[in-house]
């Protein structure tokens, strides 16, 4: 049996020396976040066959909870650390070629510590912990957003440095209050006597914390960083935050309303902000020109989305809600990355200046149009199942509020596939007026095989779901069974 | 008078709290933002502190020699909860200064309306 | 100031009216002055024969809830990374005049500098029987680097110093509690090492070896972050 602490230890003790190595040798840093993700990657895979039994817990330093911090890696959180160590090792691959300005060895440092910090969120079991852990990947994304230290990075840092730490102050906030009110801060403990005592006064306290986690799940209202912080990053770190970052805050949004509340009133409002979310996200995006702002608002509408078919509550629902995040982490990531190095090419962040582009960069824009196309739910990529989880889901549940909430979400679906089609027309079918750049460029090695991954996986999985599936139900139940978790720490 | 002088530190608190947000929500100059963060954390860690306070207890220190109740000892810990926020108030703190020092080398100015580069 | 009547001025009005009434009605929930520990007043009973430490707060902090502390040692390594990042751009080099301090806080500075440093080591390495601990201690000492900054404005400390030992300090931690591993535990931070005698120096197994780790990395790490402050702003 592998202790899943280690999924945390050895990152971090690798991040630490990384800013070190770089006085031994210039080159090294840079292939440490790889090892370390693959590292995690494979503990992942070798704890999934125990997660589905039953999760695995696995107290720090000895003591028993609730007197110790106690990680959970149930199939929830074994599946979120694959899947964040995954785009991690894509993305650090990736970054080899992209990143050549700045302190190096600092960004690789940072994205390894932001990865932990995310995954450290999806395995622990103790609410001041989740606090802590959030912290170290709020603060390290605040960090790389203003890597480039260029004026609108450091400019959108700061918006969303003000705004997250106002969201942390309220978690924080709302974690007192529980402290105060229940004298522990286990997730299982607290679940158990909420449950015993039903008391109502949590509700403050719940939704401190539902504001505090949803500023970093981007869910509306509390977006308002989003679009300037993904656009104003660079590509590699736009792909990690829009695929990881924010899945991890509705994640967190998640546990806490279903596993320490079980608060049933709050889902059905959880759906209709998922809503509200969607139809934000894309009506935004919709009269984009700037190609990462387009993305950024995307990703806001994917995330309402996601909250959405959480909203639903049901298994079904739930897996569906977990689908989303893993489809849309990995095409969006695959979006990010593939303009990267388009923007590069082309010199342009306007999608005017980005016509004719699968001449210059063919397996850029194949990459993208496949993203893109996954992202709207076309089949045979990966996005279509998991749309198809969700709406099934909403439309089982049989009341009049999911049928009406389905349409608009299929309204926002059908907005989403327009401006992408759009863009998938410009690259394909619009011819450049000056190649400045002359001829069709290949990808670097660096960037071809995170893209080619990407594209392979969003392809297998789409044809395949069988393949995830069994794993997500088990997931979604181990949100949605609260006695079931309970036991599971506390005995 | 019973009431008020149990719940005036809760109240303080609360009331620190809502004055950072007052700030941050209300005031254009980057580095009074960056204060009012401070003062929010500070209204924060100010009521988690409260929680843990025991009628008439002491510091949960044993010391030789000296005999001490561990039932009179107050809660240890959102001793160590406050610790820890306290050190990450103040390395936000940090970034943010950082950010702001070089937001002015960029715009010239530190007030948040003008700092506009990004359209809608 | 924005003007209180502006359509954003009343949102924000409205909106601390809301969250203030939410929070008085918290208030009564929970009683000041007799709260409901069921936690600390387990590791304020069993504190000292568990860990070994006679200040809870510490066995608290390094022992029952270490990973936190490993945790915000982290985010104290991030904030400075980040902020080192973002300043190393561009090394505008304009020469302002900076001002001689006077005779007096120099040589005041210089008489108390090793004294300082002395309390924040005494501050960390003591930190498992009197109140303070690595966090203090290194704040202690991050004002003793402070000092002669004030003192001496033209004086710097080695980056390459504070780096080194920063990372150092953060992997001496992480590394404490994998040797548990090593030693038969399977537990990540596990006190592997005996908890000899209460209230001596050398007790309480790992926790005042992390404490010494911490304070000499967040030393560090605020007379790096201040050095580059300087940097930026001569």
């Amino acid at each position: 049996m592998v202790n899943p602490a280690f999924l945390l230890a050895v990152p971090l003790g690798l991040a630490f020396i990384v800013p070190l190595l770089k006085f031994l040798a210039p080159k090294i840093p840079k292939f440490i976040p790889p090892l370390a993700l693959l590292f995690n990657v494979v503990v992942s895979a070798l704890l999934i066959p125990e997660a589905s039994e039953e999760p695995v817990v696995s107290s720090i330093g000895g003591f028993s909870p609730p007197f110790a911090i106690n990680l959970v890696a149930g199939p929830v959180g074994v599946l979120l650390s694959a899947f964040i160590a995954l785009i991690g090792l894509l993305v650090a691959i990736y970054s080899f070629d992209y990143i050549r300005e700045g302190a190096e060895e600092k960004y690789y440092a940072l994205l390894l510590l932001f990865l932990t910090g995310a995954t450290g969120v999806a395995l622990t079991g103790d609410i001041f912990n989740l606090f802590v852990f959030f912290e170290i990947l709020c603060i390290s994304s605040y960090s790389l957003v203003a890597y480039l230290g260029d004026r609108s990075g450091v400019e959108a840092s700061v918006k969303y440095l003000i705004q997250g730490t106002v969201g942390s102050s309220f978690l924080l906030l709302g974690i007192g209050l529980l402290y105060g009110q229940f004298g522990t801060l286990n997730m299982a403990d607290i679940a158990s006597r909420i449950e015993a005592t039903g008391s109502t006064s949590i509700f403050i306290p719940l939704v401190l914390m539902i504001t505090g986690l949803g500023v970093e799940g981007a869910i509306f209202p509390l977006n308002a960083w989003l679009p300037d912080a993904h656009s104003s990053a660079p590509s590699s770190i736009s792909a990690v935050l829009s695929g990881v970052a924010i899945g991890i805050g509705i994640y967190g949004v998640a546990r806490v309303v279903f596993t320490v509340f079980g608060a049933e009133p709050v889902f059905q409002l959880l759906a209709i902000i998922g809503l509200l979310t969607v139809l934000v996200g894309e009506l935004s995006a919709f009269s984009q020109d700037d190609i990462k702002r387009l993305l950024a608002y995307s990703s806001i509408g994917q995330m309402g989305l996601i909250v959405f078919g959480l909203g639903i509550a049901t298994p079904a629902g739930v897996t569906g809600g977990l689908f989303q995040l893993l489809s849309h982490g990995l095409a969006k990531a695959l979006l990010f990355l593939t303009v990267g190095y388009m923007i590069y090419r082309s010199g342009s962040m306007k999608i005017s200046g980005l016509r004719g582009m699968s001449k210059v960069t063919p397996v850029a824009s194949f990459g993208f149009a496949i993203g893109a196309f996954s992202l709207v739910g076309l089949p045979p990529f990966m996005g279509f199942p998991s749309k198809l989880m969700v709406i099934r889901a909403a439309l089982a549940k049989e009341e009049l509020l999911f049928l009406v909430l389905v349409a608009f979400v299929l309204l926002g679906t059908v907005i989403e596939g327009s401006y992408f089609l759009r863009i998938v027309q410009v690259l394909y079918f619009k011819n450049r007026e000056s190649d400045s750049k002359g001829g069709y460029h290949l990808l670097p090695l660096s960037g071809l095989i995170p893209i080619c991954l990407l594209i392979v996986l969003l392809v297998i999985i789409g044809v395949y779901p069988g393949l995830i599936s069994n794993f997500l139900s088990s997931a979604a139940s181990e949100l949605l069974d609260r006695t079931g978790y309970i036991t599971a720490v506390m005995g | 008078m019973n009431f008020l002088s149990g719940y005036i530190y809760y109240i303080g608190a609360f009331g620190l709290v809502l004055i950072g947000l007052f700030i941050i929500l209300l005031k254009s100059n980057l580095v009074k933002v960056i204060i009012g963060i401070n003062i929010l954390d500070t209204g924060v860690n100010l009521f988690l502190i409260s929680v843990g306070y025991l009628d008439r207890g002491t510091a949960p220190i044993f010391a030789p020699g000296v005999q001490i109740e561990a039932s009179s000892m107050v809660d240890p810990v959102p001793q160590a909860l406050v610790l820890t926020a306290i050190v990450i108030g103040a390395s936000v703190l940090a970034l943010a200064l950082s950010l702001t020092i070089k937001l002015y080398g960029h715009y010239g100015t530190l007030n948040l309306e003008d700092i506009r580069g990004q359209r809608w | 100031m924005k003007d209180l009547r502006s359509p954003r001025g009343i949102i924000a009005l409205v909106l601390l009216a809301v969250i203030a009434a939410g929070l008085s009605l918290t208030i009564t929930e929970i009683p000041f002055g007799s709260p409901d520990t069921k936690v600390g007043s387990y590791y304020v009973e069993n504190g000292r024969e568990e860990t070994g430490a006679a200040n809870i707060v510490t066995s608290v902090v390094t022992g029952y809830r270490a990973l936190d502390t490993l945790g915000e040692v982290t985010v104290l390594f991030i904030a400075a990374m980040g902020l080192s990042a973002v300043l190393a751009i561009e090394k505008k080099k304009r020469k302002r005049e900076v001002e001689e301090s006077s005779l007096v806080l120099s040589t005041g500075c210089r008489a108390l500098f090793p004294f300082i440093l002395l309390l924040g080591a005494y501050l960390f390495i003591h930190g498992h029987l009197t109140p303070g601990g690595g966090f203090q201690g290194g704040a202690v000492i991050g004002s003793a680097f402070l000092l002669v900054y004030l003192g001496y404005p033209e004086r710097r400390i080695s980056t390459t110093g504070t780096d080194v030992t920063e990372s150092l300090g953060g992997l001496a931690f992480v590394i404490l509690g994998l040797i548990g591993f090593a030693v038969g535990s399977s537990y990540f931070l596990s006190n592997f090492l005996p908890k000899g005698e209460l209230y001596s120096l050398f007790s309480a197994g790992i926790l005042p070896l992390i404490y010494i780790a911490i304070g000499l990395k967040v030393g560090a790490e605020f007379g790096g972050i201040i050095d580059r402050m300087m940097e930026e702003t001569r």
